[in-house]
Order: C-alpha cells, then sequence, then structure tokens
C-alpha cells in the first residue's frame, strides 16, 4: 500500500537520524526524494508526511522550519547546542518547555540575531553532512557568508535544480527530521511548536482536498492530523481533534444523528453555562435591555425564543422585583423543540420559574410552545395582548441562525415578530462569519473561532485547585463541566463542518451581516446603555482568568472576546416607526 | 469583663446592646470569629439583620423590598458570604489593577452596581440550588468561579 512505503521511508529517515554515522545519508534520502519529484507538483507522497505539495504552500512551511532551525541554532549561545545536534536527548520532558521558552523569546529577537542566524546556516550548508553541523561548533562562529547565499534558500526553491541550493534545503530538513526523529523513539516530540504548524497546515491542506472532492488525499491527511494532534496539548489539540473528527465525517458521509440532540444539547449547555462567562454575559446584557425597555410599564411580556432551562430569567425577575415602583406583572412565553420522550420540558422550566416568582413577590405567568423550528409559529399563535396594556419583549440567545438554513424562514419570523409589535428585540449571536457559501473559507473561519474559544476555556477551567474564600466549603472547578463545555463545541463544529443543507443549523453570522438585515427588515438599533457595559465588565472581573475576556462596545452593541477576538456579540432592536408590514395590534 | 472608673465591672455578655453596637462594625471574617465565642456571641452573629447591615454598610441605603427578596432568597449571611464578599474581594483587586478613580462619589456609585450584580448572582444561586441540583444542598456550581483563585 502507498501509505506503509511512506511509512518506510519515514523509518529510513528516521532510523538514518538515530544512527550518529547516518547523517549524511539521511541527507542522500532526502536529495533522492526531492530528485524523484522533480518539481513542486502534487506529491501525495510528501502530502501524507503533511506537507501539501504546492510551492506556495512549501514555500510558507519551509521558512518557518527554517526560522525554526535558525532559532534553534542561535539558542546554541544559551548552552543547549545539544538540542538542535545530539540525537540523545536526556530529559525530554524538560527540553519540551525549554525549547517552548527559548522559541518564544528567541522569536522577538529575530531580527537581532538574524545576521547571526545566517552565519549558522551557512555553516550547515558548507559542509556535507549534518555530522559536522552537530560536532563543529566553532564552524558556525567562523564561517562567514555573504547574505545572497541564504536569500537564495527560500521554500520555493526546494526543489529548484541547483544542486547547491538543494543541499542547503534538504539539510535544513535533515535538521528538522533531526528534531522529528525524537518521534520515532518513545520520546515526547520536543519541537511541538513545528507540529502545531504542521497541524494547521495539514488541516488547511486536507479541507482544500474535501472542497476539490479530492476524498483519498483528504482521508491520508485526516488520518495525519490525528497522528500530529497527538503531539500537540491543551486547546490545539482538542480543537484539531474536534476539526479532524468533523472532517472524517464529511469524507465518509457519515453525518450526526440530529434526534438524539436536544436534551442532550441542554445538559451540555447548562455546563458550558458554568465554566465561562459567554452565556452569563448574553443573558445580563440583554436583561439589562429588557429592563431598561420595561421602565414605567406594568404588565410586561417577555417572548424567549429558546427556553431551555429558563437560566436567564430569574436574575431579571430579581431586577423587576427590585425595581422601585415595585414589579409589574410579568408573563413570559418559552419556546422550545420537541422533546424525544414526549415529556414536557418546557412546563417544568416554567413551573420552577414560577416557583421563583412567588418567591420574590413577582406576579408570573407562564406560556409554553413546543415548535420544530420558530418559522412554524406567528404572532396569532403566541396570544399577545394588546400593546397599551402589556409590553412585549423578545430575546433570541444563539437562536436565529438557525433558521438561515431554510430559505425563507428568517423573513417569515422577523415578519412575525413585527406582528407581535415588540418594545425591544433582544439579539445575541456568535460573531463569526459560518454562513460563507464556499466550504474552505466556512472551515478557515470556523477553525480560528473554535481555536480562540478553546483558548478561552482553557484558562478558565484551569484554576482547578481553589482554595474556598467563603465559610462554605466549595469544592475545586469540575473537570467534568470544562469537558462537557467542549463535547457543546466540538458538537457546532461538527455541524459547520461536516452538514450541508438544512442540516446545517449552525449559521453564524457576524453583528454587521446581522445589522445589514435587521436594518433591511425594518427595525432601529437601541444603543445598551452604561449600565449594561458596566455590569458586564464587572461580571467578567470576576472570572477567573478574567484578565483575557474583554468587553467592547460597538456602536451601540456590546461584544465579548478573548484577547483581540470578539465572540459573542448583543444587540437591541426596536420597530422603526415607518416599517409597513403588519404592525400594529394583532386581534383574535 | 472590664473594670470602669467608677469601680464597677461591665460584663459585655450583660449589655448585649453595646455588643450588637460593636458587632455591627466589624467585617465578614471577624464575625465568624466572633460567633466562635461563646453560644451568646454565636447566637447574635447568626441574626441576619448583622449582616444585612455588613452587606450595605456602605452604600446608600438599599430599596424597599430588598430585605423580602434576600430573606425569601437565602438571607443575608449568604448572600454575603456567597456572593458579597466574592465579589467585592475580587473586583477590589480589579480595580487596583485598573488604577480607577476612587473619588468617593464613584465609589458609592460602584458599590451600588456591586452589590446588584451580587443580588442578581444570588438569585441565580437560590434558581439553581433549588430547582437545579435537585434541592440536595450542594452549593450551585454557575457560582464556582467567585470561589476560585483569580490570576489578577
Amino acid at each position: 500500500m502507498k501509505r506503509d512505503r511512506d511509512r518506510e521511508r519515514e523509518k529510513k529517515s528516521f532510523n538514518g537520524g538515530v544512527s550518529n554515522g547516518g547523517f549524511s545519508g539521511k541527507g542522500k534520502i532526502w536529495e533522492e526524494d526531492e530528485e524523484e519529484t522533480p518539481d513542486a507538483g502534487m506529491d501525495e507522497l510528501l502530502a501524507v508526511l503533511g506537507y501539501k505539495v504546492k510551492s506556495s504552500d512549501m514555500a510558507d512551511v519551509a521558512q518557518k522550519l527554517e526560522q525554526l532551525e535558525m532559532a534553534m541554532g542561535t539558542t546554541m549561545e544559551d548552552g543547549i547546542t545539544h538540542l538542535s545536534t545530539d540525537t540523545v536527548h536526556k530529559n525530554p520532558s524538560d527540553m519540551a518547555g525549554w525549547v517552548q521558552s527559548m522559541l518564544s523569546s528567541i522569536s522577538t529577537n529575530f531580527d537581532m540575531c538574524n545576521q547571526e542566524n545566517e552565519l549558522v546556516l551557512s555553516g550547515c550548508g558548507s559542509s556535507s553532512s549534518i555530522i559536522d553541523f552537530s560536532r563543529n561548533e566553532q564552524n558556525h562562529r567562523t564561517t562567514t557568508i555573504s547574505d545572497d547565499d541564504l536569500r537564495a534558500i527560500p521554500g520555493g526553491a526546494v526543489f529548484n535544480s541547483d544542486s547547491n541550493k538543494r543541499q542547503r534545503s534538504s539539510s535544513s530538513f535533515s535538521t528538522s527530521m533531526l528534531t522529528d526523529s525524537s518521534a520515532a523513539r518513545p520520546v515526547v516530540l520536543v519541537d511541538s511548536q513545528e507540529t502545531g504548524v504542521r497541524l494547521v497546515h495539514t488541516l488547511m491542506a486536507c479541507a482544500e482536498a474535501v472542497q476539490q472532492e479530492n476524498l483519498t488525499l483528504a482521508d491520508q491527511l485526516v488520518r495525519h492530523i490525528g497522528i500530529l494532534a497527538v503531539s500537540q496539548s491543551g486547546a490545539m489539540r482538542k480543537v484539531a481533534t474536534y476539526f479532524a473528527e468533523a472532517l472524517a465525517r464529511r469524507i465518509y458521509k457519515i453525518y450526526p444523528q440530529d434526534s438524539i440532540e436536544s436534551s442532550y444539547t441542554d445538559v451540555l449547555q447548562m455546563h458550558f453555562y458554568e465554566t465561562c462567562p459567554y452565556l452569563k454575559f448574553a443573558h445580563f446584557t440583554a436583561n439589562q435591555a429588557i429592563l431598561e425597555a420595561f421602565t414605567g410599564c406594568n404588565k410586561v411580556h417577555v417572548i424567549d425564543f429558546s427556553l431551555k432551562q429558563g437560566m436567564q430569567w430569574p436574575a431579571l425577575m430579581q431586577a423587576l422585583a427590585l425595581r422601585p415602583g415595585g414589579p409589574p406583572a410579568f408573563r413570559l412565553t418559552g419556546i422550545g423543540p420537541p422533546q424525544p420522550d414526549n415529556t414536557d420540558a418546557l412546563q417544568q422550566v416554567g413551573w420552577k420559574l414560577a416557583q421563583l416568582a412567588e418567591t420574590i413577590g413577582v406576579e408570573f405567568e407562564f406560556r409554553g410552545f413546543v415548535a420544530n423550528s420558530l418559522a412554524d409559529l406567528d404572532a396569532t399563535i403566541l396570544d399577545i395582548r394588546p400593546s397599551e396594556t402589556e409590553a412585549v419583549a423578545i430575546n433570541s440567545v444563539f437562536e436565529l441562525h438557525r433558521l438561515l438554513s431554510r430559505p425563507g424562514a428568517i423573513e417569515k419570523v422577523l415578519n412575525s415578530i413585527k406582528q407581535i409589535n415588540p418594545k425591544i428585540v433582544t439579539l445575541v449571536e456568535q460573531e463569526a462569519n459560518h454562513n460563507a457559501g464556499v466550504f474552505i473559507d466556512r472551515f478557515n473561519e470556523a477553525l480560528h473561532y473554535y481555536s480562540t474559544m478553546f483558548d478561552s476555556l482553557e484558562s478558565s477551567g484551569s484554576s482547578s485547585s481553589a482554595s474556598p474564600t467563603g465559610i462554605l466549603p466549595q469544592p475545586p472547578v469540575n473537570n467534568q463541566d470544562l469537558v462537557m463545555s467542549e463535547v457543546y463545541l466540538g458538537r457546532q463544529i461538527c455541524n459547520v463542518v461536516a452538514c450541508e443543507g438544512s442540516d446545517r443549523v449552525e449559521r453564524h453570522e457576524t453583528l454587521n451581516q446581522w445589522r445589514v438585515r435587521m436594518n433591511s427588515s425594518g427595525f432601529d438599533p437601541v444603543h445598551l446603555g452604561s449600565n449594561a457595559f458596566k455590569q458586564a465588565s464587572m461580571l467578567l472581573a470576576l472570572f477567573a482568568g478574567g484578565d483575557g475576556y474583554r468587553v467592547e462596545e460597538n456602536d451601540g452593541c456590546l461584544m465579548l472576546g478573548w484577547h483581540t477576538r470578539p465572540l459573542i456579540a448583543t444587540s437591541a432592536w426596536k420597530l422603526s416607526p415607518d416599517s409597513g408590514t403588519g404592525a400594529g395590534e394583532v386581534e383574535m | 469583663m472590664v473594670q470602669l472608673e467608677n469601680g464597677t465591672n461591665f460584663f459585655i455578655n450583660d449589655n448585649v446592646d453595646v455588643l450588637i453596637v460593636i458587632l455591627q462594625r466589624l467585617d465578614g471574617g471577624s464575625l465568624g470569629v466572633a460567633a466562635c465565642v461563646c453560644k451568646l456571641w454565636c447566637s447574635i452573629t447568626r441574626n441576619d439583620s448583622l449582616w444585612e447591615h455588613l452587606c450595605f454598610r456602605h452604600v446608600s441605603p438599599p430599596p424597599e423590598g430588598v430585605r423580602t427578596v434576600v430573606l425569601a432568597l437565602g438571607g443575608y449571611r449568604r448572600l454575603y458570604m456567597v456572593c458579597i464578599k466574592p465579589v467585592l474581594d475580587r473586583l477590589r483587586k480589579w480595580k487596583k489593577g485598573t488604577g480607577f478613580d476612587e473619588s468617593e462619589v464613584m465609589k458609592r456609585v460602584w458599590m451600588q452596581h456591586e452589590v446588584e450584580l451580587s443580588l442578581s448572582l444570588f438569585c441565580v444561586d437560590y434558581y439553581e440550588r433549588v430547582f437545579l441540583s435537585g434541592g440536595g444542598g450542594a452549593a450551585a456550581s454557575s457560582l464556582m468561579f467567585l470561589c476560585n483563585a483569580v490570576n489578577v
């Protein structure tokens, strides 16, 4: 089988790296490879190793490998030459962290060290075998060579017929193979940064292959992603694993079952609610907007497009209970999907909220509607009372984007909303464009978005050894919560990548896209005030790892993100005064 | 026991009103310590009104109706321990980090917001505790984050 042959070839080169005397031989193996593939074409063999063999990609990857090698060469001054030279790694676990820290500090000083790097590389190139590179450290420092030679080693020149250049580049590959050789031995792969780069490239290459319907290549790449992912740790590993699974599902056309979903998703979302602030942010900011819209009203009605466990409403009810002038009469309409076991989940949630309302002294009424899709409902079903007596708010948290999977659904729902004539519509959505027509664009967007998401989860879940601050003993953060949150996100990833057509419901769109849609449908934005901003900032400050979260105000809307990347956005809308169709009360 | 100038002995335990006035000036941790002194002190410190005073000490008087709500949701002592204290501690560290405006008015305004946030979180805590975790009395999980050490 082709793949076995590849593995053998890999092993050969690895083994060449293991024995000291075999270095020069190894360099030759690589040269042979390159001779067999004269031009930068679609070499599937190299692709299996993780290199997408288009010259543009090769340039990128080779350049990164080059940088890495340079960086490792410079670190020799700090006394860890054996990292880049010897094959015997004494303390592999230490190496990994050591190299990581060196690499990160070196990358910042990279420009300064450039001169020296060039010296190092030239030393490598002028010798015919790696062994000289490894043994004679003095060579690096004393050899001088002009800059021109080294600039002639871009990645694109890898398959150049100039043998001199090839040798140099092959040696750079060999050196990287050196570091990889540790993977063949029972030793932790040191160069996780390089494999991280390769992992991302392999993911993108696989998506590209899927886009071009080259499923055999995609299949091989997917398997390789699995191998590479194991060498990573933390967020990168999890993201890669989920994306690999989603790609595999797409390739083999094994689509996830939709019917098991709804109650399980509720549980997963609860865990997600507990481990990170995104949902809490969504709820608190939306509640603040609703609260402000309801000032002065004595009867209020909230329609929740996805009730789930009703976690948003206790806080709103408490705020209504304590507002100056006393609480209004509060009516809640919850909409949810049908349950597989026919239990009335909505009614149970309504009952719990009713008990809470009674405890805090708020007059409460609940109604639940089961619907497969929001488009199945309209204003007449929802029992809207005349707007002089009752103020209506519509709340949608991570729900409206699902309507984009069926043509015409979103327009129908927006029309229904207009017929309901609410005082305010609060909309919380993921801030990403996962609805592009082209698969590869969607894939890349999703990769970046969920990588950031998982990064933030990592930091919030990492504080597991907690010292309790209260008198009541509290157990540390549950790792299971973290895992369940990741499963929750993993399902979204699966849907974005593997599904198509009306199955693909996670059609996230950015705030600007929603703005265009809402504006053109006859809604005007309502600015979320400074109270909402302050409350959101305080809420985030309370979270461990809270220094990574950022609240931004974007033209009246609030966005929560991780470092520089916004991840969810809350916006509020009201009907524009001149919106034509169906505005006004609904009779009967 | 204290000996007064006029020679009489003053037993604090005989003058509970004075004791209460003193206890009202303590912080949460000290109140906890005070509860360990003797049965009388324990019963006094467990009195919710003391904790109510502690919760709203630095804030302008809370709106009417807060007491009923708080008592229904678990009482001031619980409010303080589960929500207000961690919130204030955490935000104090955060504010120090961000070089916050420390003028008196700003302080009061922020206190108000912090208390409001704490009340909302307290309500969420009640909902989770009573309705979602099967009423087993286990601590609400969504407020776990308040108990974790913060890398501030």
